[in-house]
């Protein structure tokens, strides 16, 4: 009988070390919406990051331990758009989570609350993977994020009104930052108006329409479809009469496609962070933008 | 285009001093002033139209610049006591449609060659009914409806209606799950597949092989189901800890031929537990164990193991119990699965029968007592060595194990003799909602009675499934 009492007290051990000194506990599907969570909640919440920027979100899937991060979440923040269609869905009713449900303020999909670009008006799924609400990468829109830091204080005090007061405050501080630092970017950004680019798949489309940049095409014959031959042979063509000055890739892509075209029309390819973590200079929403803008700079003075 | 070539001919026409001295010139001024007036009242009606867009553009491009700015006004810093909703950016319908469940079809066929008849049995366990072996030739497999949808704030519904190839149809599963129980509780009732082992609840369009485990069908009818109530809880632990149980009317015995049982009360039990989470970034594993128990009832059920050998109705009645392991442990380079991973699988059932064996042949009939302990295992490996193309090995084996018939020895003589196959896969999937399959089997099921040997069976298929509608979520 000595076994399930030890195997009990372990249990109850490992109890106590979740239960940290935060008075929330948020689960949040990328990790830009962790870096959110960190400026608006700061210590008041413990954070977990379900995936990571080297994970091609459209394909995580629903592993026992999202499982167990959903059963003691407070609340859940997820981009939406059917981003997480192929896994939230599970965890979500294999949880026994009553807060983290759809009609909860513990369920937020930031996708519902800003503006989306690239919604398309028509889907087929012969289009490829299409999301009908448009392009969901909404990480890389400074005016996206704003709102959305907006609607996660609302829930923050809806779930913790104890905090409302820091929440706040935070909430007004983040903006303020991040108001200037939207106004630094457009600034340090100028040069990047009008530059023509390719990228791998569309996430980046966001952060190319606010800098005025213009995708000419993307890697990918359809979305979702990794990149053909065929279709790379055409983007050397399209070179002639639509040429391009940069092929941009994110992190958890294969760089291949990308250098073979790189190659082959000798225009720079380079890696961008798809979200926070996908490169060394991406430790939080602020400097991802300060990185990935960087970037490109460097190879546009090459 | 056209305006400017018409005003070049009115310019050309006037300015010809040659068509100035022509007799017939008023007649062509007139000509042309007409063709000019009908023109410039057509170019009028087109430049209002034009206003008319333009200003409605302003207006909407007004109303989004207000839109945009209420939105902001709403994310600032002084929100707290300002309680304005966020902006719904795309507008939902709100139509009736909106509420309709969420709707995929399955379509899925193949194409078999096998040496020996595909309808014979695993010697000395006869496949529990209910399963699916893919037939001869060019065949239709079942075609899968899944439809679910929130019921209200505290259920969800779920139905998965099988059309087999023979013009039937079965509800595969139909059941109503709580959403807001809470404290880690879900209770789900209904017709459900059995949350006991790691495949047994996977639907066949998610198998990585044409076939199930050979345990499974011997043992669980492929998929074991029942109508009844699950209970599950899962632990408030940063590791997956999750118990179930379940209590049943015991509708199917597996074993039992697929018979369906007229029974009052629970006669069917079934208890799992589930351990499972992430080994770094790249790996994830879940292990975990269960338990079957299952009651004839007082009438028993046909035996069929044994009919195979005396052509005769045997009956069994008694307890059957079945316990499990399970584990599954994926792998991919930074847990990104898109272009290379692994996942390997295996499971191990122990399977007893205690009870009462009726021999029935014309005239006869007798009764003693039955007890048997078989087992059965499978393992399989799966590879995605490139993005859309994956390779896998499946070995399948049953024990015949330990059957003691008493009596009855001296009417029958239970075969010696443990089934076992194997299995290799290729399978190529151009997106998440197409598979298609090519797979050989060396199946080692049966017993040649004159030699006592197998008898080896090469079995080749090609299968394809399409998933059509809405995008399903899958289990680990």
């Amino acid at each position: 009988m000595k076994t399930p009492i030890n195997l009990v007290g372990a249990a109850v051990l490992l109890l106590a070390a979740t239960v940290s000194h935060a008075a929330i506990q948020v689960f949040a599907c990328s990790p830009e919406w962790g870096s959110l969570v960190t400026e608006i909640a700061g210590p008041r919440a413990s954070i977990f990051v379900a995936t990571t920027a080297m994970q091609d979100v459209h394909r995580i899937q629903a592993r026992p331990s999202l499982i167990a991060r959903a059963r003691t979440a407070d609340l859940i923040v997820c981009t939406g758009a059917e981003l997480e269609v192929g896994w939230m869905p599970l965890v979500r009713s294999q949880a026994g989570n009553d807060r983290i449900q759809p009609g909860k303020p513990g369920w937020l999909e930031v996708a519902n609350v800003v503006p989306r670009i690239e919604v398309p008006t028509s889907v087929d799924r012969a289009m490829g993977d299409v999301h009908p609400m448009g392009n969901p990468h909404i990480q890389f829109g400074p005016k996206q994020i704003r709102l959305a830091a907006g609607e996660l204080s609302r829930r923050l005090i809806s779930i913790d009104p104890a905090g409302a007061a820091d929440y706040k405050t935070r909430l007004a501080d983040f903006t303020r930052r991040w108001d200037d630092a939207t106004d630094r970017w457009m600034r340090d950004g100028a040069p990047l108006k009008g530059v023509t680019v390719i990228q791998h798949h569309k996430n980046f489309s966001y952060l190319f329409d606010f800098l005025g940049m213009r995708q000419v095409s993307s890697l990918e014959p359809k979305p979702g479809v990794e990149p053909t031959s065929a279709h790379l042979r055409d983007l050397v063509e399209n070179q002639k009469t639509d040429p391009v000055r940069m092929i941009v890739r994110a992190s958890y892509q294969s760089p291949d496609a990308s250098e073979w075209l790189a190659q082959h029309i000798s225009v720079p390819a380079l890696m961008l962070p798809a979200t926070v973590g996908g490169s060394d200079g991406a430790t939080n929403l602020f400097t991802l933008f300060d990185d990935c803008i960087r970037r490109m700079l460097s190879v546009l003075e090459s | 285009m056209r305006h400017k070539l018409i005003a070049a001919a009115v310019a050309m026409a006037c300015a010809s001093p040659a068509l100035a001295q022509n007799a017939g010139l008023d007649q062509i001024r007139r000509d042309i002033e007409d063709l000019r007036s009908s023109y410039e009242s057509r170019i009028k009606a087109l430049e209002d139209k034009l206003k008319a867009a333009e200003a409605s553009a302003t207006q909407a491009q007004a109303s989004a610049a207000q839109a945009e700015a209420s939105a902001a006004k709403a994310a600032t810093a002084e929100t707290g006591s300002d309680t304005t909703p966020a902006p719904q950016a795309a507008a939902q319908t709100a139509s009736q449609s909106a509420f309709n469940p969420a709707l995929s079809l399955i379509l899925n066929g193949t194409w078999g060659r096998f040496g020996d008849d595909p309808t014979s049995r695993i010697t000395g366990f006869a496949p529990a009914g209910g399963e699916v072996s893919p037939g001869r030739g060019a065949s239709l497999g079942e075609s899968e409806l899944f439809l679910t949808s929130s019921v209200d704030p505290y259920f969800r519904g779920s139905l998965l209606v099988a059309l087999t190839p023979d013009n039937t149809v079965s509800v595969e599963e139909a059941y109503a799950e709580t959403t807001a129980l809470g404290q880690g509780f879900t209770i789900k009732a209904g017709r459900f597949f059995s949350g006991l082992g790691y495949l047994n609840a996977v639907h066949l369009h998610a198998w990585d092989f044409v076939d199930a485990s050979l345990v499974q069908r011997a043992f669980l009818g492929t998929n074991y189901g029942d109508d009844g109530v699950q209970v599950r809880w899962v632990a408030p632990l940063p590791v997956l800890l999750q118990f179930g149980a379940e209590v049943g009317r015991g509708r199917e015995f597996p074993g039992a031929g697929g018979v369906v049982r007229n029974q009052n009360g629970a006669e069917s039990r079934a208890f799992f537990v589930k351990l499972g989470g992430d080994i770094g970034t790249s790996g994830s594993y879940q292990v975990g164990a269960s338990h079957l128990e299952q009651r004839s009832g007082a009438n028993g059920v046909a035996f069929l193991d044994y009919n195979d050998l005396s052509g005769l109705n045997n009956l069994f009645s008694g307890r059957q119990r079945i316990n499990g392991v399970d584990m599954v442990y994926k792998w991919a380079p930074d847990g990104n699965p898109t272009y290379r991973n692994f996942k390997f699988a295996a499971e191990w059932y122990q399977r007893r029968y205690d009870g009462d064996f009726t021999f029935d042949t014309a005239g006869f009939a007798a009764t003693d007592a039955l007890s048997a302990r078989q087992s059965g295992w499978y393992a399989q490996a799966i590879y995605q060595f490139l993005p859309y193309w994956r390779v896998g090995a499946r070995y399948d084996r049953l024990s015949a194990g330990s059957v003691a018939l008493n009596a009855n020895a001296a009417n029958l003589t239970p075969p010696e003799f443990d089934p076992k196959r194997y299995s290799l896969m290729v399978d190529w999937n151009p997106s998440e909602f197409s598979r298609i399959r090519l797979q050989y089997s060396r199946d080692l099921t049966r017993q040649d009675i004159a030699t006592g040997l197998a008898i080896a069976d090469n079995q080749l298929f090609l299968q394809y499934i399409f998933s059509l509608g809405a995008h399903g979520a899958h289990q680990f």
